[in-house]
């Protein structure tokens, strides 16, 4: 206990000074604090094709190594070996794609943490605001560990440690476990929130892979249950077997 | 009301658009939960016949009809949609499609040949129809500025 109470001390003492850190449990003067934040807490859709006009999106740009990864996917594919991806059989996306989902995001500010509620395969990401730094060998996960800080009116959001088990942008597009992802989160208007988001990895990327995703308030909205495993006749199999189950059986009630 | 116009007419244009709108939504769906890549998603394919069942479940509706070939027989079709919560905030419901509705609609259809695809869109017999990649009501409010 004893030994408990001088680190927590000496922890006090580490903080830089002057630097105002949201603190979780913090009672009713933390939440103020949060009031005079933009407003980016709520439930947001993706706007397909409401980025930028112009010019079509910059797919990621690889390293050949990782080219030759998509490249021998997509050979496979054309040759009807590979069609399909493990989020056939309900593996989450995992970032950045959760992101990118025809299905809303959800998002509380609390004391401390911003928590992004992808509805799609029930996920959950946490950003945390408390001035934090990530770990210094961070496991491995679909949607990483995020830290943020706000710049002015834009919440800028650092992300690692991420498995590779995930693709980039799309199929075949792969990454390695050094992947880092930088998201400038910004209410571009009451109702609007755009995300620019810069994927960088050293090993699968040549430069990093920058994109600008726009999303829809809806105030009327809620989240609803999304159970991959529910109903699924979609499949894709170790050896690249993938396809559609077709036996008909009456939904359970 | 400007802005209500602008609204109605983009949502008759992304109407009218449907193969725009497939490729558009495809391109993100896939990532969403499969790839398209079992379906034949350059052919429109009309079925029209019967439904068995319409199943209101993740990660896909499923649409069961019955259909008469042209020789008398009964054939059961498969078809995915997406899901209730994206059909759901489009306007559709579990009772969109009713055992026993007479429908016919435009699917793109499996590779393999099996009697299965994707639902683009359908007729149910009072003639409404519904489409399965839609925007949601009100996304006007949210569109891009000019």
């Amino acid at each position: 206990m004893r030994m408990g109470h001088w680190v927590v001390t000496a922890l006090a003492l580490a903080l830089p000074g002057g630097v105002a850190l949201a603190q979780p449990g913090q009672g009713s003067a933390a939440y103020a604090a949060l009031a005079k934040l933009p407003e980016i807490a709520g439930l947001w859709e993706m706007i397909f094709g409401g980025g930028p006009r112009g010019a079509p999106p910059e797919g990621p740009s690889f390293t050949p190594a990782y080219a030759a990864k998509l490249k021998s996917y997509q050979e496979a594919q054309a040759r009807g070996e590979i069609q399909d991806s493990p989020a056939a059989n309900c593996v989450p996306p995992g970032m950045p794609g959760v992101m990118t989902q025809p299905y809303p995001v959800e998002i509380l500010v609390t004391p401390g943490k911003i928590t992004i509620i992808a509805e799609a395969y029930a996920q959950w990401r946490q950003i945390f605001t408390d001035g934090r730094k990530h770990p210094d060998d961070p496991d491995l996960t679909y949607n990483g560990h995020s830290i943020g800080h706000w710049e002015g009116d834009t919440l800028v959001v650092d992300s690692v440690g991420f498995t590779t088990d995930t693709a980039l942008g799309g199929f075949g597009m792969r990454h390695s476990d050094k992947m880092r992802i930088v998201e400038r989160v910004k209410l571009a208007a009451p109702d609007r929130l755009e995300i620019q988001t810069s994927v960088t990895d050293a090993e699968a990327l040549t430069k990093p892979w920058n994109s600008t995703r726009v999303f829809g308030r809806h105030r009327d909205w809620n989240l609803a249950e999304y159970v991959c495993q529910q109903n699924n006749r979609n499949f894709t199999t170790e050896d690249g077997k993938s396809g559609i189950n077709l036996k008909y059986e009456a939904q359970k009630k | 009301m400007k802005t209500a116009n602008r609204i109605s007419e983009r949502s008759h244009v992304w109407v009218q658009s449907a193969t725009a709108i497939v490729g558009l939504i495809f391109a993100v769906a896939a990532n969403a939960h499969h790839s398209f890549s079992v379906f034949d998603m350059t052919t429109e394919k009309t079925i029209e016949g019967d439904i068995v069942e319409f199943q209101w479940t993740n990660p896909h509706t499923w649409t069961w009809v019955s259909v008469r070939g042209t020789d008398g027989t009964l054939t059961r079709w498969g078809l995915e949609g997406m899901s209730p919560n994206f059909l759901g905030r489009r306007g559709w419901s579990k009772n969109t499609f009713k055992p026993g509705d007479h429908v016919k609609m435009v699917i793109a259809p499996l590779k393999s040949g099996e009697p299965g695809g994707t639902l683009m869109r359908a007729t149910l017999a009072n003639g409404t129809e519904v489409v399965n990649f839609g925007r949601p009501p009100g996304a006007g409010a949210v569109l891009p500025p000019d």
